[in-house]
């Protein structure tokens, strides 16, 4: 963080923590900016219903059997190993931008998630993956009786 | 620095204004990584583009100006409210000079997991022997 408050009085507030939280990701961005993090690869895009999730990751070059998913509770955590290909003897590479080697990426969800009905599809090097919520975890709604 | 590794990024633009009827909104234009490869006999290109189907991309050589394009479309359907989005839709657009005399009409290309693979055979230098005339 780039500073503190320090006064806990001011915790209570909504604006100051609101404030924390900008300070936080400000100070994120400018320690990524400056020391490249790996932390945001892959990018991914978050879409959330009121029963389920959609995570969709760009995991280009990889084959399914690369990437692991893990779920628990709200945590999704998404990890990979891209072996570079052997060579062949002979080649020059002349320009190598293409991301190699180990990743992983934790994101939180706004629910818990029902584990056992996760769905996960790669096409065209696009990971989407369908996270139900769980079933404790939707609104339910309540009935007032009149007494 | 090998010939082949000039490349005009001049055209790469993060938002260029989209060309066709639809003229006001902006399509996103993205660089994509590359993999550049030679041997003795080919080059071989590994181009970066997830999200684009096979029937999209285009590849173009023209004398020595190699152009790989796609586009890249999300699906239309509503998949909710948006949480985080680090990506969007767009082009793809690359554009590479080669230095070395190359068979364009014998390459081959094909996409696997969101990557282009594109092999393009180099052309044998020929040899003329010219006589001279007494």
């Amino acid at each position: 963080m780039l500073f503190r408050i320090l006064d806990p009085q001011t915790k209570a507030n909504q604006f100051w923590r609101d404030f924390d939280r900008l300070n936080d990701e400000l100070t994120r961005s400018i320690l990524d900016s400056q020391f490249g993090s790996p932390s945001n690869f892959p990018p991914v895009n978050v879409y959330t219903k009121e029963d389920e999730a959609l995570v969709t990751c760009l995991l280009p070059g990889l084959e399914p059997d690369q990437i692991e998913i893990n779920v628990k509770d709200n945590l999704l955590s998404i990890h990979g190993k891209k072996k570079s290909e052997e060579l062949a003897e002979g080649t020059e590479v002349l320009r190598r931008e293409i991301f190699n080697g180990e990743f992983r990426r934790t994101l939180e969800l706004p629910f818990r998630v029902d584990g056992e009905h996760v769905l996960a599809k790669f096409t065209n090097g696009i990971l989407n993956i369908h996270l139900p919520r769980r079933e404790e975890d939707k609104p339910k709604k309540v009935s007032i009786t009149i007494g | 620095m090998n010939t082949l590794t000039k490349e005009n990024k001049q055209e790469v633009t993060e938002t260029v204004e989209g060309k066709d009827q639809k003229s006001a909104t902006n399509v996103r234009v993205y660089s994509p990584n590359v993999d550049v490869m030679e041997t003795e006999d080919a080059f071989y290109f590994h181009v970066e583009m997830p999200g684009v189907d096979q029937s999209s991309v285009d590849i173009s050589i023209e004398k020595d100006q190699l152009i790989l394009e796609g586009k890249f479309v999300m699906p239309q359907e509503s998949r909710g409210q948006v949480r985080l989005a680090e990506y969007k839709e767009g082009s793809y657009f690359r554009k590479f000079t080669i230095g070395k005399a190359i068979h364009s009409d014998k390459a081959t290309a094909k996409m696997k997991n969101g990557i282009l693979e594109l092999t393009i055979p180099k052309m044998e230098p020929k040899k003329t022997k010219i006589e001279i005339q007494k």
